[in-house]
């Protein structure tokens, strides 16, 4: 423990000097403002400034990047909660219970509490990435294919508490995200499938195009088809900070999000994007009162926003210990210290302890700032909806369009976007909850390719799920969450979804 | 009078424009693809030799990620871009495979290789064949006698299959005619990480992602893919010593440009990688990314690919359609 306190004493000398602290800065604000922009992610928008690292120092370096990583999951919650368009990937679900606390006069709370649960998972999971990294490394290498293939069979079964709609719609609209998802080369063979000849879609149909089209470009097609063109809302001062209640109600989401969210990121492979899906669909279904998700409950916001942000800070764990790229932003962010010639590898933490250290205290720091940084701004940012919709939403049509242009320099993806917010638009107009799909999309081609990969490494044998404890634990886990979703079904007794009346549609 | 010394200005400068263009090039930009995200090995041998490039062609060499289907949308976009030296590619050597698997699944092919013609070849590193330490092997010899012992048990992880990381594999199980379980994943990084958790026994490997492993105790080396013994690991033997005169595989990059570049352009463009592979920022950068600098101008390159290509093309026909195999 004194010699933890006495790495990090030398991490903070490292991260305070000036000339490291203004990229920290930098980095934190370029983050907010690419999670911000519709599309952009944090992975565009590292692969966008890693060529302007090369003549930094190695620390400068991966400093900056790890800012504009951390900073992205701040910044994506903003638009997601005041317009209903994902800033990127990992905050469709913040958009469900953002926005409608948003057009209940609750957007100024809702961004607050993103950014304070951000704050609070993104300080838990550096904690936890400087006591635990390498013993939690080992551990996430023990997630094989077959134990990667039990936790995204949790994540289908959490659909049931996913949605707000009838389920019969939302298995409907799951399975339309799993058929997407099923587009492209198929990793096993290397047959193509449905890619009508166009090469692009032989990587599949991205997540950010479709989570941008469904969700953004449908509500401005909405926004654009009312009859009433929507009231400008003037938001007050009082309005903008929580109240007791909404802090109260934050507290357990926030805590089992960061836990969450820390432990999925550790796990090789896995996106912060799912850490997202599960929170949300966990604080649903331990909810007393589960209608009120998707009607603005402060749960639905605090959960999974935290969970992506402790999930952004727990991948940095196999990257740090041990030196493997487990996500292409890791990845990114390995290709430029190996530029300076640190070669990553387990031996890492021990070889460059004012690196790891000067990482990770600049990591409480830009922790610190991201929240001084956005909470002052919520203010700001909740006077964006003062602005007319006929001047908002066209040029925010035109930062979905870049955005996701910008990602892989890719016509096919700004298609794929405006298709899919024609889709979104014809959907919600029949009353569906989109979600799903964007669940369905992310967890088929992962599914598929872990259960494949699974029965290659048994030969075709199914036994492997039950010899290796994590993934025989999980699997007993996802049989229980299965068998409790199951329950109304087969006891037609009544669940929440009867009592408020969402299965007689 | 100020007014006439701007519109005389303006002329001249439009009198000047068709000069410049049939003049010397380059006159703008160069846009270098990349077919891959940025971090790999071609976005890192890319960014150093454009860097070097704009040095020498007073010209800014812009470096452009065209990502997707594992590298077949970026070199589809050279093949078919305009030929007039403004748009090259730094390929990889999974060009070659592309074409070959897309004849084998019947697809109309993404590109073909007479496309694209060689300026120069930058680097080529072998991959090196890496097991799980608790696998109880020390050589090839042991390698093969468990293996023969146990058909069809061993797995190897690859980067997907006919990758950079497969090719080689097959290229060695075919000559030893060995059978072993294939698992595909979604690149060399995830390919390592099921090798390091133990999920598969082994896989080949570059020899800057193994060595700090290595070097560990988490993965031992066995044999390496090079011609000759790398330099970073001298005790590594290496397929051709031990008997194997086919099996010699290469990761390489190079730079090539869409067919039918004029001559004097070819010239500009390979006069001018000549002049980076001895730029000594340059040689600094390759060696901080352990990616070992092997250049050859245009002849030689061509022969290389030509002989590389067949041979990885011939290798995708012998591994065929996985599922014919069944």
């Amino acid at each position: 423990m004194a010699e933890t306190f006495q790495n990090l004493m030398l991490g903070f000398s490292v991260a305070l000097q000036p000339s490291i602290l203004v990229y920290a800065v930098v980095g934190c604000l370029i983050g907010t403002l690419v999670g911000m922009m519709p599309g952009l992610g944090p992975l565009a928008g590292i692969s966008l400034l890693l060529p302007a690292t090369f003549g930094l120092n190695p620390i400068v370096a991966i400093v900056l990047l790890a800012g504009v990583y951390y900073g992205a999951m701040y910044g994506g919650s903003t638009t997601s909660i005041l317009m209903r368009i994902p800033g990127e990937a990992a905050s469709v679900m913040t958009c469900i219970d953002g926005y409608a606390m948003t057009q209940n006069g609750r957007g100024g709370p809702a961004l607050a509490i993103a950014a304070i649960g951000s704050f609070v998972a993104g300080t838990a999971g550096v904690v936890g990435l400087m006591l635990l990294a390498p013993t939690l490394a080992d551990w996430a290498l023990r997630f094989g294919p077959p134990e990667y293939t039990a936790l995204l069979l949790i994540g289908l079964f959490i659909l049931a508490y996913m949605s707000g709609g009838s389920m019969l719609k939302t298995l409907a609209m799951a399975a339309l995200g799993l058929m997407l998802g099923m587009i492209g080369i198929d990793v096993m063979t290397g047959y193509t499938r449905f890619s009508l000849g166009i090469v692009e879609l032989g990587d599949g149909v991205g997540i950010v195009p479709v989570a941008v089209g469904l969700f953004g470009v449908s509500e401005i097609l909405l926004t654009a088809g009312a009859v009433a063109a929507p009231e400008v809302q003037r938001p007050r001062l009082r309005d903008l900070v929580p109240s007791g209640e909404e802090f109260r109600r934050s507290a357990g989401p926030v805590a089992r999000g960061s836990l969450l969210g820390f432990m999925i990121g550790i796990i090789p492979g896995s996106a912060h994007i799912i850490s997202s899906f599960v929170s949300y669909g966990i604080e649903r279904r331990i909810s007393k009162h589960p209608e009120r998700f998707g009607n603005g409950a402060i749960e639905g916001v605090a959960g999974p926003e935290s969970a992506n942000n402790a999930a952004a800070t727990g991948a940095f764990v196999p990257m740090m210990a041990l030196g493997i790229p487990t996500s292409p932003v890791t990845a990114v962010m390995i290709a430029a210290i190996m530029v300076h010639g640190i070669l990553p590898g387990p031996m890492l933490i021990q070889t460059q302890p004012e690196l790891f250290w000067g990482f990770v205290a600049s990591m409480y720091v830009g922790n610190v700032v991201l929240l001084i940084l956005n909470l002052p701004m919520v203010g700001v940012f909740v006077n964006i909806l003062r602005i007319p919709y006929g001047y908002l939403y066209p040029c925010i049509l035109c930062f979905c369009i870049v955005g996701t242009y910008s990602v892989s320099n890719s016509l096919v993806d700004v298609w794929i976007l405006l298709i899919m917010g024609a889709i979104g638009y014809a959907l919600r107009k029949f009353g569906y909850d989109l979600a799903p799909v964007a669940l369905g999309l992310v967890l088929a081609p992962m599914l598929e390719l872990s259960l494949r990969q699974s029965l290659t490494m048994s030969a075709g044998d199914y036994g492997i799920f039950l010899e290796r404890p994590i993934a025989t634990t999980m699997l007993g886990l996802g049989v229980v969450l299965l068998l409790f979703a199951l329950k109304p079904l087969v006891f037609k007794s009544k669940d929440w979804r009867s009592e408020v009346g969402l299965e007689k549609q | 009078m100020k007014t006439t010394t701007l519109f005389a200005a303006l002329l001249a400068t439009f009198a000047a424009m068709p000069a410049a263009a049939q003049g010397s090039f380059p006159n703008r930009a160069i846009s270098m693809i990349v077919a891959f995200p940025p971090g790999g090995v071609a976005d890192g041998t890319a960014r150093p030799t454009a860097a070097a490039m704009e040095k020498v062609l007073k010209q800014p060499v812009n470096v452009t990620n065209r990502p997707g289907a594992a590298g077949a949308v970026g070199n589809s976009v050279v093949a078919n871009a305009k030929p007039d030296g403004y748009t090259i590619l730094m390929a990889l050597s999974s060009i070659s495979v592309i074409p070959a698997a897309d004849e084998l699944f019947n697809r109309k092919p993404a590109y073909s290789l007479d496309q694209l013609v060689p300026i120069a070849l930058i680097s080529a590193d072998p991959t090196i064949l890496v097991v799980h330490p608790s696998l109880p092997v020390k050589s090839l010899k042991e390698l093969l006698a468990l293996a023969r012992s146990r058909p069809g048990q061993l797995s190897f992880s690859s980067s997907g299959i006919y990758g950079a990381l497969h090719m080689p594999m097959e290229m060695f199980l075919h000559a030893a005619k060995l059978k072993m379980r294939h698992l595909p994943t979604a690149g060399g990084g995830p390919a390592l990480i099921a090798v390091l958790g133990g999920h598969v026994e082994l896989t080949a490997g570059g020899p800057a992602a193994i060595t700090g492993h290595v070097k560990s105790g988490k993965l031992r080396t066995i044999v390496s893919w090079g011609g000759e013994r790398h330099p970073a690991y001298p005790d590594v033997p290496t397929f051709k010593e031990l008997g194997y005169k086919n099996v010699e595989y290469y990761i390489w990059a190079g730079l090539v440009a869409p067919r039918g570049v004029p001559d004097p352009v070819m010239k500009s463009l390979r006069d001018a990688v000549r002049m980076v592979v001895n730029d000594p920022d340059f040689k600094n950068m390759m060696a901080k990314l352990n990616s070992p600098i092997r250049y050859m101008d245009a002849p030689e390159f061509r022969k290389y690919w030509d002989g590389d290509a067949k041979r990885l093309a011939a290798l995708v026909k012998v591994v065929g359609k996985v599922e014919a195999k069944k």
